[in-house]
């Protein structure tokens, strides 16, 4: 590594070395010297608004911004004279002048603190003990380290509403310090552009045009504006009151296939919030609004099953669970193999899935093993698990030469992917946008093409005939034409071309051959391929063999070049229409592609009104209360770490599974204790998964199809997590999804 | 009139610094900014509609209602300042009922208030759509008015 | 450049023809302020004159030669016999005018203010002569109202463009050199040497240079620029050619404030001329260089005149200043190496780059070389656009130039919402950048307010707070929030709410924002305030202390009232007085009703301007106590 060669400044009289083009802020706190700032933020371009990290420079007049001025070579800084403390402190308090800041300098707010809590919720902030934002404000911070102890202007109260009618997260502009931070982060870290300063001078505002709901405007509810806001103007709903919280655990959310990483916030022994990681290197901190806003209420939902019951003809009865658990193997002992249907959810951990198939397999002795990954898909899982198993890493797009994305939005989900699409654009990269509606991309593509899907084939179909053949040789309709033909030209011949996948392209009618068609793009000519999927641990599934006649490591490629290593998925051994004795449902729910039973286990976190009731329900604890891993899209092994206990007698599913296994006395390892687990685990993936290489899969081979009807109608465009849509337990879900269908109602185009 | 916003964008490149010059033409054709203005500029060069308000909003020249038949303007530079146009304001605001920045119900006049318009060495000066009057009076300036429909 | 020596040698020939001229000629200064003074009506009537007595004279439209007060300026040169030139014109003068020279070739000496030659001629005195323009040394407004500015013609006949072609001639390095001996200080209003300016742009790393006109010209009581660009457009132009030149720019553009129309429109016009005759484009003249010019409008917000803001503005953003460093010479305009220089400091290289550098210190003194517009208004005479010498005393200015105040002389403001008030006191500093600086305020872009016993100063000081308040753009905290502060302050103190704190904390906050402010906007706000405090300190106190505004400006410390004694009863202040605040019968003294009043002046004109008495209306304020 080439070392770079330093500057040497002087800061306070302490000459000290430091990397060249560095700003001096950034400078003096690599050396531990504190220098005041509000609208400055690591990851954001330097703005230099509330003059209060001013220094004094030699050579420089005035009092330039230590936020914004790079260092040089031999530059003398003065960072605490008098002259800049008194001006620290005057342009703090015409900051607060600005802001209803009354507890600040109050001296009964210690008093007041530990008997008015309920003070808060009246509405309307005034003072400190009255903000949401009260003991984690940056506000409150400075005011101390500058040492401010009064204030001498008149506050001015802007008086606007509180603005409370969009989801997630409330807006109260009385408390902005007009700092800018949110501003930035919206368009120049995620590229959305929903906020806006509007006007200028003291009538300056922030939000979206012509006074719009962020709703109408674009927002992506991903709550980076959130995150950075130093003062209590910008909250969200869910935890608004918690205060700060007692620690924070990293995980891996699991919503969906991408595996973006969270900083979960505990208070109590409770998520109370979710926050990015920008120097996480799978989402670079640009999560969507699942991971950002749904995990609180879904994690701590009224709905959460808390203990094992059993179903008796006066209703359900609370049971222990040893007794639970004995009536489960009792009746997967006496079942005959093909008698027993399990039923996992792609959302699960390795863990909890290597046990459900070692359960299948090596207690019950069935490869009656599927999932709503196979029944959703029907026809189309034999193209869907060769390209998303197959997936480029999504640094693809970072060098690709050209863009196309089907049937993919990224508004409500997969951001990480869609921000660097629109990042790759406004560097100049051709994007090409084919869709039954207008995505959120389509305002950066050169060839946004709002099509019907019926069509979707005879396009990709021109594309493939362009990219062989130099030129579009097959007669096309007229209304397609130009369009196409302007498309085409955009991907140059051999050229680093990237196809993104999105859920709408497996979910229309045509998926099949739409998906067949990509895997020509990439097979016959060299596009990589990306898919965006909200099967989470789709990769863990195949890892691991939790598919029929698909054993552990069965899927692995060794890591050889020999092209004939193929894997083999037998559907065929399943028939999952005729009626069983007994059907499991891990993490899944009883939708109609479950055949009829006698007996139906439900093992899952939230329960939910159905036609058929289980009889048997195990209350499993949820991801944000167990350690784990997961395998993303890009075939990374991520982590899942414990961040607050499971809810009231919740357990792990490999645990509860492990455990009937023990109870059932059929096989000779049983799975109750997580390092046993976790070896045997590794062992079974052999191959490239050993961590030398990068995990990839050899081809997969589908023989047979399940029934596709699953009863779903919105099986990919509603989000669900372990069977449950989440706008049944996070309301604000609700909002958009309900806005993203008229979305794609409104322009079913041509 | 959509295909006017269509005919102006044509004559420019879709890069962001076309913006302020796109805004001064579709202000010149409609008289106002409006929403499906700002719909077609914003495909146009690519960036959200909120971010060209958030950029026309700043300048004074853009509105985004309606303007009056006729456009008052009131110079308050400060030539003008000392020799009485802040009264002029005042008592235009008092005839006809509206403040700064508003029209009139009937949309008969709209009122504004203007920084300099380089007449100083004539002020007090008023500016009635394109005819510029120098050396106003109160009295004088309510008479003129009435020429205006 | 062969076809441009050719059009040069035509041009001249023309120009002779008019010093020479066969037919009469008839001059109308027809720039914004001529129109507005009714100039375009009376080249409708003069053109109805000649078509119906037959004259063949014809008419040429010049620019703005100064004197505003003297508008609307209608020149008359008969064949054989100097230009004259009538002041303040109107319909009916004007028959007297074209009548008497025009059709019996008798000059008017009573109507006529002077004439363009050297001694007095019939009666009347040679224009420069006349006491407002003797001292006037006039080098940018050399062509101002001579030459039709629309006619490149003529422009070329009095040696324009040989600057520039002088500078193709030299390399950039030696043109850089020349600006430098010359002593240029960029003339937008903070006074940096030019030649400083250019070399760092010259010397910093792009391909793709900038050159940028800042024809924004936002102060209140500014006007010099749009003279300029309306009466001597192509001046301006060669300047940002040899600019351009100087600094290795292909690209150049005027970023000219919307409110200016007729600039703008002369402006277009120009350019097209100029691409006719190979003066932008690829090779221009056939050298190495090439350059063309666009024009952007500014739309309306002040704080664009600063450098950063300008840029911003130009991209299509917000016109939000950024920090400096990174200085726009080196990464400016879409990150290129930009300059940006004034109207005038642009209008000022052709001549020097024509007559030298060493000619260009002979004016001005050591550090302050050459010569200054300014816009001359507010309580003078003879208001007015006027350049002198650097080092000038403001006396000269006011009572030499400007013929002195009506009343008694209160105040002096220069540099626009940005400079200061200076009194009495100072009429002997010389107006150079460092001597203003010195007392508090600024030369800023030229414009000098002059104001009288009836100026409020707390008014005016609060009157430029509100415009730089309005004007904001709101980024950083010191101007965005002190500036209101300070507004609500002064507010208080001129509606009789002020306490002795007060101008303690004006104080404080003018520090402050000096201090902690972002861009020059901020930086420079509080100077009004603050200078009035140091000079004007007891009328401040007046207003708090003793509820007085001795200039009876603000309206809760003033009072109208009837004077029974002077009151005849005409009832002319009864007819306009929108609040019936007066009342009376006729033949008997007026009633006013302090209650209703509303201080709009109506009713105290009116009855000194028409109604019979004249002086039976006067408004007071409180006596002065301590």
């Amino acid at each position: 590594m080439r070392k770079e060669k330093k500057v040497t400044i002087t800061i306070n009289n302490q000459q000290v070395e430091v990397k060249p083009g560095i700003t001096i802020l950034n400078a003096a706190r690599e050396h531990g010297i504190f220098i005041p700032s509000l609208c400055t933020l690591e990851n954001l371009p330097s703005y230099g608004a509330c003059r209060l990290c001013v220094v004094e420079v030699d050579g420089l007049r005035g009092f330039p911004t230590s936020c914004t001025t790079p260092v040089e070579e031999g530059m003398v800084i003065r960072t605490d004279t008098a002259e800049i403390r008194t001006l620290r402190q005057e342009v703090l308090k015409l900051l607060l002048s600005e802001h209803p800041g009354s507890c600040l300098f109050c001296g009964e707010q210690n008093e007041c603190k530990q008997f008015m809590g309920t003070i808060r919720k009246v509405g309307v902030t005034t003072g400190c003990r009255y903000c949401p934002n009260d003991a984690r404000c940056e506000l409150q911070e400075i005011t101390e380290k500058v040492g401010l102890t009064e204030t001498s202007y008149p506050v001015y109260y802007r008086g606007f509403p509180v603005e409370k009618y969009d989801p997630f997260y409330d807006r109260d502009y009385n408390l902005c310090l007009l700092c800018g931070r949110c501003v930035r982060v919206c368009n120049d870290i995620r590229l959305n552009g929903t906020l806006s300063f509007k006007q200028r001078g003291k009538l300056t505002t922030i939000g979206p045009a012509f006074d719009r709901t962020h709703l109408e405007s674009g927002c992506e509810f991903c709550g980076a504006c959130v995150s950075v806001c130093p003062t209590g103007a910008l909250s969200a709903k869910v935890g608004k009151w918690c205060g700060k919280p007692d620690n924070q655990i990293e995980t891996t959310c699991t919503y969906c296939a991408t595996g973006c990483q969270v900083m979960l916030q505990i208070k109590n022994n409770e998520v109370v919030d979710a926050l990015p990681d920008y120097h996480s290197s799978v989402d670079k901190g640009l999560i969507c609004v699942k991971g950002r806003f749904a995990i609180p209420e879904y994690i701590h939902s009224v709905r959460r099953i808390s203990t094992p019951q059993k179903l008796t003809p006066v209703g359900y009865e609370d049971i222990s669970w040893d007794d639970a658990l004995d009536i489960a193997a009792e009746r997967l002992k006496e079942a005959k193999p093909d008698e027993v249907l399990i039923v996992v959810s792609s959302q699960l951990s390795n863990e909890d899935l290597f046990v459900a198939q070692h359960c299948a397999r090596h207690s019950i002795g069935t490869e009656n093993i599927i999932s709503s990954v196979m029944s959703d898909l029907g026809e189309r899982i034999a193209p869907f698990l060769n390209l998303a198993a197959h997936s480029h890493t999504f640094d693809a797009i970072e060098s690709a030469q050209a863009i196309l994305t089907i049937g993919f939005d990224s508004t409500y989900g997969y951001s990480p992917l869609g921000i660097s699409i629109k990042k790759a654009s406004r560097k100049g990269i051709p994007l090409v946008t084919l869709n039954h509606f207008e995505s959120n991309l389509d305002l950066f593509a050169d060839c946004a093409m709002t099509v019907n899907s019926s069509s979707w084939t005879t396009v990709l179909d021109a594309l493939i005939d362009y990219v062989s053949t130099g030129t579009l040789n097959k007669p096309l309709p007229d209304r397609l034409k130009v369009e196409i033909a302007e498309a085409a030209k955009l991907f140059p011949k051999d050229a680093w071309n990237v196809i993104i996948v999105g859920p709408y392209a497996f979910s229309v009618p045509e998926g099949k051959h739409v998906l067949e068609r990509i895997l020509t793009l990439r097979n016959a000519h060299g596009w990589k391929v990306i898919v965006a999927h909200p099967y989470t641990n789709l990769n863990g599934m195949l890892a691991l063999g939790v598919f029929p006649s698909l054993k552990p490591g069965d899927a692995i490629s060794t890591g050889s070049n020999d092209t004939s290593e193929r894997a083999a998925i037998n559907l065929t051994l399943v028939d999952s229409a005729k009626p069983k004795k007994v059907v499991y449902l891990i993490g899944e729910v009883p939708d109609s592609f479950i055949p009829e039973c006698d007996f139906l286990i439900y093992q899952n976190g939230i329960a939910a009104e159905w036609e058929r009731k289980p009889d048997l329900i195990l209350p499993s604890a949820l991801f944000a209360e167990t350690d784990g891993t997961v395998i993303s899209a890009e075939r990374r092994i991520l982590h899942i770490n414990k961040a607050c206990d499971p809810y009231m007698d919740a357990k792990p599913d490999w645990w509860i599974l492990g455990t009937i296994e023990d109870k059932m006395k059929k096989s000779k390892i049983c799975y109750t204790d997580m390092a046993t687990l976790e070896k045997d685990m590794k062992k079974s993936m052999k191959g490239s998964a050993n961590g030398k290489k990068a995990l990839s899969f050899k081809d997969i081979d589908v023989i047979g199809q399940l029934t596709q009807h699953t009863g779903r109608d919105k099986r990919f465009t509603e989000s669900r997590y372990r069977g449950i849509p989440l706008r049944y337990v996070v309301s604000g879900m609700k909002v958009i999804e309900d806005r993203m269908e008229t979305v794609c109602e409104e322009r079913e185009g041509v | 009139m959509p295909d006017s916003i269509d005919a102006i964008l044509s004559r420019y490149s879709r890069k962001l610094d076309e913006l302020i010059p796109i805004l001064q033409d579709v202000q010149r054709e409609f008289g106002y900014i409006g929403p499906e203005s700002v719909k077609k500029i914003s495909r146009y060069l690519r960036i959200s509609e909120n971010q060209i308000y958030g950029v026309s909003s700043f300048y004074a020249q853009f509105r985004f209602t309606a303007p009056g038949r006729n456009s008052i303007k009131v110079c308050l530079g400060t030539a003008c300042h000392v020799r009485g146009g802040a009264t002029l304001l005042e008592m235009l605001e008092r005839g006809l009922e509206i403040t700064c920045g508003q029209t009139t119900p009937d949309g008969r006049f709209d009122l504004e208030r203007v920084a300099c318009l380089g007449c100083c060495a004539l002020s007090p000066v008023v500016q009635i759509n394109k005819d510029i009057y120098s050396r106003m009076t109160v009295n004088k300036l309510m008479e003129l008015l009435k020429a205006y429909e | 450049m062969n076809k441009l020596k050719e059009k040069i040698v035509s041009a001249k020939k023309k120009w002779e023809e008019i010093e020479n001229n066969r037919e009469p000629l008839i001059f109308v200064g027809a720039a914004s302020c001529g129109r507005a003074a009714g100039a375009l009506e009376l080249i409708h009537e003069i053109d109805a004159f000649i078509t119906n007595h037959k004259i063949k004279a014809r008419v040429i439209q010049v620019g703005c030669i100064g004197p505003c007060y003297l508008e609307p300026l209608v020149d008359i040169k008969l064949p054989g016999e100097p230009r004259v030139s009538y002041n303040n014109v109107n319909a009916k003068t004007l028959s007297v005018i074209l009548k008497s020279h025009l059709l019996e070739g008798k000059p008017h000496a009573k109507l006529a203010i002077g004439h363009f030659g050297k001694d007095t001629y019939k009666d009347i005195p040679p224009f420069f002569e006349l006491p407002m323009l003797k001292p006037q040394v006039r080098i940018v407004l050399r062509n101002c109202g001579l030459i039709d500015p629309q006619d490149m013609d003529h422009y070329l006949a009095v040696d324009g463009y040989q600057g520039f072609m002088n500078a193709l001639a030299m390399t950039p390095e030696d043109v850089i050199a020349t600006v430098r001996q010359a002593g240029l200080r960029g003339r937008g209003g903070a006074g940096f040497p030019t030649y400083r300016k250019w070399t760092v742009c010259r010397n910093a790393p792009g391909e793709q240079k900038y050159l940028i006109c800042n024809a924004d010209e936002g102060d209140p009581g500014a006007f010099m620029n749009r003279s300029l660009i309306e009466s001597d457009t192509h001046a301006v132009l060669e300047g940002m050619l040899i600019a351009g030149y100087a600094i290795g720019a292909s690209k150049g553009i005027v970023y000219i404030r919307a409110e200016y129309p007729l600039a703008i429109e002369r402006l277009k016009h120009a350019l097209q001329q100029m691409r006719e005759n190979g003066l932008l484009g690829h090779n221009i003249l056939g050298s190495d260089f090439s350059f063309d010019i666009k024009i952007k409008e500014g739309a309306g917000a002040f704080v664009c005149g600063e450098e950063t803001a300008l840029i911003g503005s130009i991209e299509g953003k917000r016109g939000m200043p950024r920090s400096r460093p990174p200085f726009p010479a080196i990464a400016g305009l879409f990150g290129c190496p930009t300059i940006i220089n004034n109207v005038e400091t642009l209008g000022t290289l052709p001549n020097i780059l024509r007559n030298g550098a060493q000619w260009y210190t002979r004016y001005g003194k050591e550090g302050n070389r050459g010569t200054k517009t300014f816009s001359l208004v507010g309580k003078v005479r003879r208001p007015g656009l006027i350049e002198v010498q650097l080092g000038t005393t403001l006396k000269e200015i006011i009572f030499d130039i400007g013929g002195g105040v009506q009343k008694n002389f209160k105040a002096i403001q220069t540099g626009g919402p940005s400079g200061g008030c200076l009194s009495e006191e100072f009429l002997e500093l010389p107006v150079d950048y460092e001597s203003l600086a010195s007392v508090g305020s600024i030369m800023g872009s030229g414009g000098l307010i002059v104001m009288d016993e009836d100026t409020c100063i707390v008014d005016v000081a609060k009157y430029f707070l509100d415009f730089t308040q309005k004007e904001s753009c709101g980024k950083c905290v010191p101007c965005r929030v002190g500036t209101r502060h300070m507004v609500e302050i002064l507010d208080r103190i001129t509606h009789g709410e002020g306490v002795p704190e007060d101008l303690l904390a004006l104080r404080t906050l003018g520090d402050t924002i000096k201090k902690g402010a972002l861009c020059g906007l901020g930086q420079t706000a509080p100077n009004p305030v603050l200078t009035t405090l140091r000079y004007f300190r007891n009328e401040y106190i007046e207003h708090i202390k003793d509820h007085r505004c001795r200039a009876t400006v603000c309206k809760d410390l003033i009072e109208y009232r009837v004077i029974k004694e002077k009151c005849t009863g005409c009832q002319s202040c009864v007819r306009v007085c929108p609040t019936g605040a007066i009342s009376g019968p006729r033949s008997e003294p007026h009633n006013l009703d302090p209650s209703k009043c509303i201080k709009c002046r109506s009713c105290y004109e009116v009855c000194r301007y028409e109604a019979i008495a004249g002086d039976a209306i006067v408004i007071r304020s409180a006596e002065k106590k301590s």
